[in-house]
C-alpha cells in the first residue's frame, strides 16, 4: 500500500518535471527565433529584401562611378599643375546644399497644415510628416522657413506654439520638400494609410500641392559637433 | 492538468506557425540564394566605394596645396563629411536599449501594442536626444542622418532601408548628464514606454563610437539658389 503510493507520487512528480521542462524548452525556442535571419523569412519578405538590396547596390555603384570621376579630375589638376579650386568649390557646394548651409531650389511638394477648432496640429504630426517625406526621398525640407538639418528637433510649446530648431512657429504650417514630386506626392497620398488620408481621418486640415520651383532657405544657425570627433 | 493543456496549446501554436512558415521556407530556396548573392555583391560594392573614397581624400588633399582658399575648402569638405555622418565618430554619450517583452501571454493582455516598439517611439526618442543636444545618433548601428526614415514594414522596422531587429540599441554622442536627464525625466517618454511593458535600460558612458552612414545622399532635384 505504502509502496504503491510512493510509486504514484514519484511517477506523477516525474511527469510534472518533464512537462515543465518541455514548456521551458518551448518558450526558449520561441524567444530565440531570429526575425531577421534569411532562413525565417517568408516569400514576400525575401522578395522585398532582394529588390531592396538590388536598389542599394545600384546606388552604391553610381556613387563609385561619381567618386572615380572626381578622382580622375583631381589627378588631372595634379598632373597639369592647375589649381583644383573649381573642383573643390563644386564638392563643397553639393555638401552644403545637402547639409542646409545653402539656400536651395528645385521641384517638389508643399504640404500645408492648419489648426482648426479643436483639431490642432501637433509636433508629432510634423515629425510623422517629415519621416514620410524622407521615406519618399526628400532632399531638402523646411517648416515655415526653418530648414530641417540632421540634428533638428520639433517640440510642442504649451498649447499655442511648435518649436522647430528652437524657433517658435504657429499655424498654418507650410512644409516645403524638394525631391521627385511624383514620389513625394504618392508617398504621402496612399489611400487610408498615407499621411494625408490619416490626418484627414483624424479631422485635421491638410493639403498638398506639387510645385516646380520651390525655394528653401538655409539653416539660420551654425552646424557643429561639440562632443563627437 | 494545466501543464498538459499548456503544452498542447503551445505545440499547436508552434505547429501552425511552422506550417505557414515551413511550407514556404521549403519552396523559397531559390529566393534565399538570390538574396545571399545580392547581399554579398552589396558588401563588395560597399568595400569598393570605401576604398575609392579614401583614394579621393588623398588626391584631393594633394591637389589643394597651391593656395589658401583651396586649403580652407579642403578642410571644410572634410568637416562636412563628419556632419553628413559619413565618418565614424566617438565621444561621451548615452545608450538606451529597448526590448519587447516576449514572455507575456498575449491572451491575457488587452493591448499588445504597448509591448512592441513602433516607429513613432523611435522618432520620438531621436527627437528628444537632438533636443538635448546630441551630436550623432545610431540605432542598431544605422546612423541617423538628415535623410534617414524610420519605417514600419509589416512587423519589421527599417532604418535607412535596413532591417532592424530586437533588442534595439540607441547610441547618442553628447553631454551624458543632459541626455540622461532629458530622456529619464519622471513622466518622460521612456517611463511611459516602460509602463507600457517595454524593457528599457539606459547608461551614461564616457566613450562611445557611432558608425558612419552607409547609404548614399541623392541630390537630383536640388540645386543651389
Amino acid at each position: 500500500m505504502k509502496k504503491g503510493k510512493l510509486t504514484v507520487t514519484i511517477t506523477v512528480g516525474f511527469i510534472v518535471l518533464v512537462f515543465t521542462a518541455v514548456v521551458f524548452i518551448q518558450f526558449k525556442t520561441i524567444n530565440q527565433t531570429d526575425i531577421l535571419s534569411i532562413e525565417n523569412m517568408r516569400e514576400d519578405e525575401l522578395k522585398s529584401e532582394i529588390s531592396n538590396f538590388k536598389q542599394k547596390t545600384e546606388e552604391l555603384k553610381r556613387e563609385v562611378d561619381e567618386t572615380n570621376t572626381k578622382i580622375n579630375e583631381y589627378k588631372e589638376t595634379v598632373l597639369t599643375g592647375k589649381e583644383a579650386s573649381d573642383l573643390l568649390t563644386k564638392e563643397l557646394e553639393k555638401q552644403n546644399n545637402l547639409l542646409g548651409k545653402n539656400d536651395v531650389k528645385g521641384s517638389g511638394i508643399i504640404v500645408t497644415l492648419q489648426d482648426k477648432n479643436n483639431k490642432k496640429i501637433t509636433s508629432e504630426d510634423l515629425r510623422t510628416l517629415l519621416n514620410g517625406l524622407k521615406m519618399a526621398g526628400a532632399e531638402a525640407i523646411s517648416i515655415n522657413d526653418n530648414r530641417i538639418v540632421y540634428d533638428s528637433y520639433i517640440v510642442d510649446i504649451g498649447y499655442t506654439f511648435i518649436s522647430v530648431n528652437g524657433n517658435k512657429i504657429v499655424s498654418p504650417y507650410e512644409v516645403k520638400a524638394i525631391g521627385n514630386p511624383t514620389y513625394l506626392e504618392s508617398g504621402l497620398s496612399q489611400k487610408q494609410y498615407g499621411f494625408v488620408d490619416m490626418k484627414l481621418e483624424e479631422g485635421k486640415d491638410v493639403s498638398l500641392v506639387r510645385k516646380d520651383n520651390i525655394l528653401i532657405k538655409k539653416y539660420n544657425k551654425s552646424l557643429d559637433m561639440e562632443y563627437a570627433d | 492538468m494545466i501543464l498538459v493543456i499548456a503544452i498542447f496549446v503551445q505545440i499547436k501554436t508552434i505547429k501552425s506557425a511552422t506550417l505557414t512558415v515551413g511550407t514556404t521556407i521549403k519552396d523559397n530556396r531559390g529566393l534565399k540564394d538570390e538574396l545571399l548573392i545580392i547581399q554579398t555583391k552589396y558588401e563588395t560594392v560597399k568595400r569598393t566605394l570605401e576604398n575609392k573614397q579614401k583614394e579621393l581624400e588623398k588626391i584631393r588633399l594633394s591637389a589643394s596645396t597651391t593656395n589658401e582658399t583651396d586649403k580652407k575648402n579642403e578642410t571644410e569638405i572634410k568637416y562636412n563629411q563628419e556632419l553628413l555622418g559619413l565618418t565614424e565618430v566617438s565621444g561621451p554619450g548615452f545608450v538606451i536599449t529597448l526590448e519587447e517583452n516576449r514572455e507575456i501571454n498575449i491572451d491575457e493582455v488587452l493591448n499588445i501594442s504597448g509591448y512592441l516598439v513602433h516607429e513613432e517611439d523611435l522618432l520620438y526618442i531621436v527627437n528628444e536626444l537632438y533636443n538635448a543636444g546630441a551630436d550623432a545618433i545610431a540605432i542598431n548601428d544605422q546612423r541617423i542622418v538628415n535623410t534617414t526614415a524610420i519605417q514600419c514594414d509589416g512587423n519589421i522596422l527599417r532604418i535607412n532601408g535596413k532591417m532592424v531587429g530586437m533588442p534595439i540599441t540607441i547610441k547618442a554622442i553628447g553631454y551624458p548628464e543632459r541626455l540622461d536627464g532629458a530622456l529619464n525625466r519622471p513622466g518622460g517618454y521612456l517611463q511611459i514606454m516602460a509602463d507600457g511593458g517595454i524593457k528599457i535600460t539606459t547608461s551614461r558612458t564616457e566613450n562611445l563610437t557611432v558608425p558612419k552612414y552607409e547609404g548614399v545622399y541623392s541630390a537630383e532635384y536640388l540645386v543651389r539658389r
